[in-house]
């Protein structure tokens, strides 16, 4: 579903993407962990189009090559990033910005636009998923929201727009147990064999409650290392600093090489 | 033309006297701090003169725009009152209204109040000697109207002058409250014409009016209008503007609190694109006791658009327990749009709580790529929220209709 080959990524001349690969099959839950500053949320970024990013390579959703997309189209193409900072926007009406979301994407799709009732419908279903109360729909956008009902609003997003392909930049972050089991359930009603889901945490805590098919480990820019879920485990055992020297030392290899 | 051919029958004697020097009063230039952003050379194109009855028909896309509102309508077209479109049968028990012109022949100490400038400026000048009709109503003591009164102000350019006054004269009786809307359109795209409105406020105490200006005037012309206030005690103004259209839109507000426990909350939306300037020159004096005022006012600024929020607190001596806030936020969608916003604050009293704030800002651009990562496109996402900025200044009016005909001038969407 998902081809990521060789992407690079910088901002302001400072490159934080050194040529990451990643390949994520139709269905599929793929977890990638990583310390502070690895590039976690840049990655995120680089998939839902964020400006401002000098990028290379190539990463194609469906055969569709997103890097040519903007933001906007890349929805519409199934993919979803559930925000590690959902943005507050006030004076917009959640429900209206919902229905609005919902329609851009059925209209670029050349589907018929969701009226008033029948989105309601939708919505009450989907914060079932998030145990949201309705006076959730009539607040401004994140405005004022708590972090955990930040977090939950992006599921219910997520749950509404029905992706294909969903990316969870650290929707752990910030949250206490109980809102993470419910965001946790949340996500995983939304597993299926057609969607795919790429979950970026720092902490294994949270795929404990949503189990990744598989694991790799984002350290400088890159993949170094990628496996099953007993590599989460073993991260939480041993920390990152097993990987970190690796890439030290692979870069003191390199440079002495150079040298020679 | 001598001044005698300009004075028109019936006339208020101030209005008489004041041709007699109005060639010799000179414009307003950018050393006048009140008019500094002003576009002067337009200006000096507008040429006033006495209105010409009967005014011309009102075409009907101007009379589309008008936002149809329940309750008695007051129609005036170039400085002068039309009567067959005015709607003035089965006026609610304690409400009179007559035309400025009557009074002025009929009663004119009644307009004393209304004729005496308080600024010396030509403009004033002019309507004190042309704004010889337009509406004068009265609320009776203890009268309280639910239906707003709407007085609809419409200019087309004439040909022998361009520009048209007219007056607005509102009493509310003790204890007495309403609501009136003024309307300010027109027609003549690529004409340059102007208008020139003058309306004068008394509250009785413990009288509350609330007064919306809807400004929408075609991009050719120019508006210009003074509302002064005068509030007796625990009375309560309530201004509310939306100042959209015409190339350059003055609005002035000059507020007497001049008795104890008096309130005035003044607030407004400027959206301005093209090379539109929109100015609010507000002063609120406080002249007694435990007076309550705020301005709140925003601006939403596109292309080469310039905005002006002039706002005076002035705090006279022994006004003690004053509590006046203002505020002044600016959204600039352009980098050649421009605000121009100033505090005026002279506070001459002790126990006195004064606050004022300005920002300017431009569109988020965090909240523009997440909405558009969930698949609403640029141009949408920047609407919705230039929308949200400029809604919170229509919170507090309780008229859908005003509300909507807001919204369908600033380009909403759906809301």
């Amino acid at each position: 579903m998902l081809q990521v080959e060789n992407l690079t990524a910088s901002i302001g001349g400072t490159q934080i993407l050194k040529g990451l690969d990643l390949s994520v099959g139709t269905g599929e839950v793929h977890a990638i962990m990583g310390p502070n500053g690895s590039g976690k949320s840049t990655f995120a970024h680089a998939l839902a189009g964020r400006d401002g990013y000098e990028i290379g390579g190539t990463i194609t959703l469906d055969g569709q090559d997103l890097l040519d997309m903007e933001p906007e189209a890349r929805a519409a193409a199934g993919l979803f990033l559930g925000f590690q900072y959902p943005v507050e926007i006030p004076g917009v009406n959640n429900m209206y910005f919902l229905r609005t979301a919902l329609n851009s994407v059925r209209k670029t799709r050349g589907e018929d636009e969701i009226g008033a009732r029948d989105f309601l419908a939708v919505a009450n279903k989907a914060m079932e998923l998030v145990e949201m109360k309705q006076d959730f729909l009539h607040r401004a956008v994140n405005a004022g929201f708590s972090g955990g009902e930040k977090k939950r609003n992006e599921i219910l997003q997520m749950a509404i727009m029905q992706p294909r392909l969903a990316v969870l930049d650290e929707t752990d972050s910030g949250l206490d147990i109980d809102a993470l089991r419910v965001i946790a359930s949340g996500v995983n009603s939304l597993r299926g064999p057609d969607r795919s889901m790429i979950v970026i945490t720092h902490y294994q805590r949270l795929l404990d409650y949503i189990e990744p098919d598989f694991v790799h480990v984002l350290v400088d820019g890159k993949i170094v290392k990628s496996g099953d879920r007993t590599l989460a485990m073993h991260l939480e055992v041993n920390g990152y600093a097993d990987f970190i020297d690796e890439e030290n030392d692979a870069a003191g290899r390199a440079m002495s090489g150079a040298k020679s | 033309m001598t001044a005698s051919s300009l004075i028109t029958p019936g006339a208020h004697p101030a209005s008489v006297a004041v041709l007699d020097r109005i060639g010799s009063i000179e414009l307003p230039t950018k050393r006048n701090e009140a008019w500094r952003y002003a576009p002067h050379a337009k200006l000096a194109k507008l040429s006033f003169g006495p209105s010409v009855s009967p005014a011309p028909s009102v075409p009907a896309e101007v009379e589309q725009q008008i936002p149809v509102l329940d309750g008695p309508t007051i129609v005036i077209v170039n400085g002068v009152v039309d009567s067959e479109q005015s709607k003035l049968d089965q006026l609610p028990t304690g409400l009179s209204v007559s035309t400025l012109a009557e009074v002025a022949a009929n009663e004119p100490e009644r307009l004393d109040g209304h004729f005496k400038p308080t600024t010396d400026d030509a403009f004033a000048a002019a309507n004190i000697a042309f704004g010889t009709d337009g509406a004068v109503m009265t609320v009776g003591e203890g009268v309280r109207l639910d239906a707003p009164i709407h007085i609809v102000n419409i200019s087309i350019p004439g040909e022998t002058h361009n520009a048209a006054c007219a007056g607005v004269v509102i009493d509310l009786g003790t204890a007495s409250s309403a609501t009136v809307v003024e309307t300010r359109i027109g027609s003549g795209e690529g004409v340059i014409g102007g208008s020139n409105t003058r309306t004068t406020i008394t509250l009785a105490a413990n009288a509350s009016l609330e007064h919306i200006v809807l400004q929408d005037l075609p991009i050719s012309q120019i508006q210009l209008s003074t509302v002064g206030v005068t509030q007796a005690e625990g009375s309560e103004f309530v201004g509310r503007s939306f100042n959209i259209g015409a190339s350059f839109g003055r609005l002035e507000y000059l507020v007497d609190l001049a008795a104890d426990g008096a309130r005035v909350d003044l607030s407004g939306l400027f959206f301005g694109r093209g090379d539109q300037v929109l100015d609010q020159q507000i002063t609120v004096i406080h002249g007694a006791l435990d007076g309550v005022s705020t301005q709140s006012y925003r601006g939403v600024l596109d292309d080469n658009s310039v905005g002006v929020f002039n706002g005076g607190i002035d705090v006279r001596p022994g006004a003690n327990g004053t509590d006046a806030a203002q505020s002044n936020a600016n959204l600039l969608l352009s980098d050649r749009a421009e605000i121009n916003t100033q505090p005026r604050l002279e506070i001459l009293a002790d126990e006195v709580a004064c606050k004022h704030g300005a920002t300017v800002g431009q569109l988020d651009e965090t909240a523009l790529y997440y909405m558009r990562s969930r698949g609403i496109p640029a141009d949408e996402a920047r609407r919705l929220l230039i929308d949200a900025f400029a809604d919170q200044t229509l919170e507090g009016v309780g008229i859908e209709t005003i509300r909507s005909w807001v919204r369908e001038r600033l380009g909403h969407t759906d809301g």
